[in-house]
């Protein structure tokens, strides 16, 4: 079960990678990079190594295969054509769905949702192009607003995307995630970055769109630590940032009505996204991007041993 | 016991205990906007509208509800009227003066504690619609409460007042109490005269009458005292030896009561060290003298006492002086060649047997007046000279420099036709007054300050003397004649020129023409005659409490010791500060007269402000000794003179009494004043408590708000 409350546990160099700091960084490609070789950094000394450039395994030669990747020493002991094949080099379509809708641009301290899944996903990308992935992004509302196809050489138009987005509407996951679906005919590695304001069923089955595609998902559930803990005090007209209605609300008695059916929500889609293989995890927007790199190399890691 | 309200209107404001139920209801209404990312969750919570509108803290809404409305009450100033009250106002008010006597006579035991707390005990007696007032007085009355009903402010004051260093006069104070009696309201009036009763504080002829109705009642605190030292006076008599001023203190002590001679140390201080202590003997009731070794007196306003040790009376157990070097007056007596020997023998001696070396006399025989005769002379004496026309030129030029002559009028002197303005008059012959029977002085002028020692009785007899020849006279128009002789012919003549002054004395100032020489009055006479014409006036060592100085008159300043102007930074056009001989500051005026009063003995001290010069002014001021003689007067006998015969009636007081005691009432009681302590009580416990609450219920976290 994800917790609500993420360990606050900071590893050395991890400093670096404080959601706050980094606001202060414009250059997204220089927070990236500042981001993946801090984690890197920290990873020598992390019972997570393992991850490598190392040889997987060998695959007979196919017609189309690069000649050029051929194991000449096997060929000479058993005189057949194998391909070498190394875990770094699945050349993988790495694709961010980045929810930019209203909602994400909410904030109680010095990070909005929206600027904290952008951080996230240029640290993903970067991280990915480091893998010789390649990375895309798709951001969306309540349509696809931004489509940048993945590719080795969209890197800089990724970051370059990512610097100028904005919320905008109000949001909604099955149809841009379907058009998504579409879009994306090639396997690969999707990350769904969304603070997932919809029930349950709604957020599963469009994101199940993607893994019934045979992509590898991996969901991260972004939220502000005011929405995981609603620290409000004064009875207060609480107003919806999308839609702009209002209902009057006193905290004290709402609270905890309140968390339960937020622990209720995010229990019921790691648990749903859970069964269909699908990485799910809960991010809070105070708490450095290193968890969601571990996340995501957990995935990547399980995912290349599956292969 | 009612309760009625002095300003009721104010109560509408109890309408505003509404006030907290209207800002709750206000508050709810205009609650603040907290944008949030989904509604989704809260949507799904359940909630009833009802419950929110419902008062939750009680408490909080009745605390301040109760603030306000005791804000409101006492706004409209409550008040209480019982029985005992009205009894108090169908008998009237009283207008209480206290009267409380603060001579230096009070230091004696713990008279004075005792008289502060019988003024307490009068204050603690007043009736909730009783007027009190307090007089503290000695040689003058000062009130320092006037008609209230605040026994606040009148214990306050009380605190204040100490024991003064003057003299007990009962007139002033009575005279107050009987102003404020006349023009209080009250019905009745009672004076309560708190004093050891000083018998020289009352003569008899005060002229004090109470209104009729007022009742005086002495309280009499008189302590008593066995014995009493006193330093009854100092005297500085003077020596010029080689061209300093060499002092020697001559102290008189006198003791009241004892048993027996006792030895008693007397000590000299000068600029506050300890000089000179000796032990004399002092008899019971009697005086002894005590004469110290002579000190050298060098600098100006130079400070000294003269001390015995403390006794039941501490005031005139030290007496204190300030002397200057420099104060004797230079005169130059220019005698006639072809008078008599010794001409100037009587003249001679009463100048330089003054006490204090008061004058520093040059005689030279000669009719010649020369630059060295009137170098540093501040009088010139001819004395029967035939002056020359330059020699009268020198004069005339002396005297409109302000220097004084006295030209003596004897058988040989006659004055220069081309000088003749510089007289007042002109000089005639020879004359025979009575005609060989000795004429005497028929007419002094007392207003003249030459004269005016003499006027009252038994101060000089100058009708003993008998006058055989003189000179004949004609004053001129401008002229002022001082004496005449009882057949009318001027006797001494006064006339002005430039600055100075010029007295023609028409006979001898010896016994050739007359005897005045062999009188008494002729000492005091010269030296009189002679001050005047030095235009200095007497310095005297120290004044006396009570005494009053205006330090805008450089004649008083120098009357009172101020010998150097310079060194003292008091030179003309400065504002001067004055310290008291407690050390505070004495405030004055800034602009015309700046009379200080001396209240307290001691030193004070005279000075410009923010500069500190070498050598202040010094004033010594030292208390009455009248005051020492304890002898008491009957209170009773007091009261029956100065209160109204029995049976008098006060008219009725005019105006809206009974409002007047509403109000004095409320005054009282102050009951507006609790009620705001206890409102604003309620409104501190209410912030503690809802802060309290707040904290309580408090989750740490941020709010994020749209204004």
């Amino acid at each position: 079960m994800a917790a609500l409350t993420p360990q606050r546990a900071v590893r050395p160099g991890a400093r670096f990678l404080d959601p706050a700091v980094l606001a202060r960084i414009d250059n997204l490609e220089l927070l990236a990079r500042t981001v993946v070789d801090g984690f890197l950094a920290g990873l020598h000394r992390s019972p997570y190594l393992g991850f490598s450039l190392d040889f997987a395994e060998h695959r007979q030669y196919m017609p189309g295969d690069d000649i050029r990747r051929i194991d000449w020493r096997l060929f000479a002991r058993t005189d057949r054509h194998y391909i070498k094949l190394f875990e770094a080099e699945t050349n993988a379509n790495f694709v961010v769905l980045l929810d930019v809708s209203r909602s994400m641009d909410y904030t109680s301290h010095a990070v909005t949702k929206l600027d904290y899944a952008r951080y996230l996903t240029a640290a993903l990308c970067f991280f990915s192009r480091r893998q010789r992935d390649r990375v895309g992004l798709v951001t969306f509302d309540d349509a696809i607003v931004d489509y940048v196809p993945p590719s080795m050489k969209h890197m800089d138009t990724v970051l370059h995307v990512l610097d100028g987005i904005e919320a905008g509407r109000a949001g909604s996951l099955a149809e841009p995630l379907l058009q998504i679906t579409e879009l994306t005919g090639r396997k690969g590695i999707v990350v769904v970055v969304s603070d997932f304001y919809a029930d349950t069923d709604t957020v599963f089955r469009s994101v199940a769109l993607l893994k019934a595609r045979g992509h590898d998902v991996i969901v991260f559930h972004v939220l502000d630590p005011a929405e995981l803990a609603f620290p409000f005090q004064d009875a207060s007209g609480f107003e919806d940032m999308e839609t702009g209605e209002q209902i009057p609300v006193i905290p004290e008695r709402l609270r905890d009505e309140y968390l339960r059916l937020l622990r209720t929500h995010t229990t019921e889609l790691e648990e749903r996204f859970a069964g269909s293989r699908i990485d799910y995890r809960l991010l809070d927007t105070s708490q450095p991007l290193d968890l969601a790199l571990f996340a995501y190399l957990a995935a990547r890691q399980r995912l290349s041993r599956t292969r | 016991m009612s309760l009625t309200f002095l300003v009721p209107l104010f109560l509408l404001g109890l309408a505003g205990i509404v006030i907290p139920v209207v800002l709750h209801l206000t508050r709810r209404r205009r609650r603040n906007v907290v944008l949030f990312p989904s509604l989704v969750f809260l949507r799904k919570v359940p909630f009833q509208e009802q419950s929110r509108r419902r008062v939750e803290h009680w408490l909080l809404l009745a605390l301040r509800a109760l603030a306000l409305g005791l804000l409101a009450v006492a706004f409209a100033r409550p008040l209480f009227q019982n029985g005992s009250v009205a009894a108090a106002g169908g008998s009237g008010p009283r207008e209480v003066v206290v009267l409380l006597d603060q001579s230096y006579s009070m230091g004696v035991g713990d008279a004075f504690a005792r008289a502060v707390a019988a003024a307490g005990h009068v204050f603690d007696g007043l009736g909730p619609l009783d007027r009190a007032s307090l007089v503290t007085f000695s040689r003058g009355a000062r009130v320092l409460v006037r008609s209230t009903t605040d026994p606040t402010r009148l214990r306050s004051a009380l605190d204040t007042v100490r024991v003064g260093s003057g003299v007990t006069r009962f007139g002033p104070a009575l005279k107050v109490a009987e102003t404020i009696l006349e023009e209080s309201r009250l019905p009745s009036g009672d004076v309560v005269l708190i004093s050891d009763f000083q018998k020289n504080g009352w003569t008899g002829n005060e002229d004090v009458h109470l209104p009729a109705g007022a009742k005086l009642t002495p309280v009499d605190v008189a302590g008593t005292l066995d014995e009493n030292v006193q330093v009854a006076d100092v005297t500085l008599a003077r020596q010029a030896l080689s061209g300093r001023e060499r002092v020697t203190p001559t102290a008189r002590i006198v003791r009241q009561g004892g048993r027996g001679p006792r030895q008693v140390p007397v000590t000299l201080e000068l600029e506050g060290q300890t000089v000179q202590t000796r032990t004399v003997p002092v008899p019971a009731d009697g005086a002894a003298s005590v004469t110290f070794a002579p000190f050298t007196l060098s600098l100006p306003h130079t400070r000294g006492a003269v001390s015995v040790p403390d006794d039941g009376l501490a005031a005139d157990d030290a007496r204190y002086f300030v002397a200057s070097p420099g104060s004797a007056i230079p005169v130059s007596v220019l005698e006639g060649s072809r008078t008599g020997r010794n001409a100037s023998l009587y003249l001679r001696e009463a100048l330089d047997i003054s006490p204090d070396d008061r004058f520093t006399v040059r005689v030279r025989r000669s009719d010649e007046v020369r630059g060295e005769d009137l170098s540093g002379a501040a009088v010139l004496v001819l004395n029967d000279t035939r002056l020359d026309g330059a020699s009268a030129q020198r004069v005339s030029r002396f005297v409109e420099a302000g220097g004084g002559v006295l030209v003596v009028l004897g058988q040989e002197a006659s004055w220069p036709a081309s000088a003749a303005d510089i007289l007042p008059g002109t000089v005639g012959g020879v004359q025979d007054p009575a005609e060989g029977q000795g004429g005497r002085l028929g007419f002094l002028d007392h207003d003249s300050p030459i004269f005016e020692v003499f006027a009252r009785p038994r101060s000089g007899d100058f009708t003993a003397a008998r006058f055989f020849r003189a000179r004949a006279f004609q004053p001129a128009d401008s002229a002022r004649v001082l004496a005449r002789y009882d057949d009318g012919t001027p006797a001494l003549v006064e006339g002005y020129r430039g600055k100075g002054t010029v007295l023609v004395w028409t006979s001898t100032l010896d016994q050739f023409w007359n005897d005045l020489a062999l009188q008494p009055v002729f000492l005091p006479f010269v030296q009189r005659m002679l001050e005047y014409l030095s235009g200095r006036g007497q310095v005297v060592p120290w004044l006396t409490a009570g005494q009053v100085l205006n330090l805008a008159d450089p004649k008083a300043l120098e009357s009172a010791g101020l010998s150097s102007p310079k060194e003292a930074g008091l030179e003309p056009g400065v504002v001067p500060i004055v310290l008291s001989p407690s050390g505070s500051v004495v405030p004055l005026p800034k602009e015309g007269p700046r009379y200080l009063t001396l209240e307290d003995r001691g030193f004070y001290t005279v000075r410009p402000e923010g500069v500190e010069p070498t050598r202040p002014f010094v004033i010594a001021v030292n208390v009455d000794l009248s005051e020492s003689k304890l002898e008491h007067l009957d209170p009773a006998e007091l009261a029956a003179r100065v209160t109204a015969p029995a049976g008098a009636v006060r008219a009725p007081p005019s105006g809206n009494a009974a409002e007047l005691r509403r109000e004095d009432l409320e005054k009282r009681q102050s009951a507006w004043r609790y009620l705001l302590y206890a409102a604003f009580g309620l409104l501190l416990l209410d912030t503690a408590l809802s802060n309290w609450m707040s904290r309580r219920r408090k989750v740490p976290g941020p709010v994020v708000s749209r204004s």
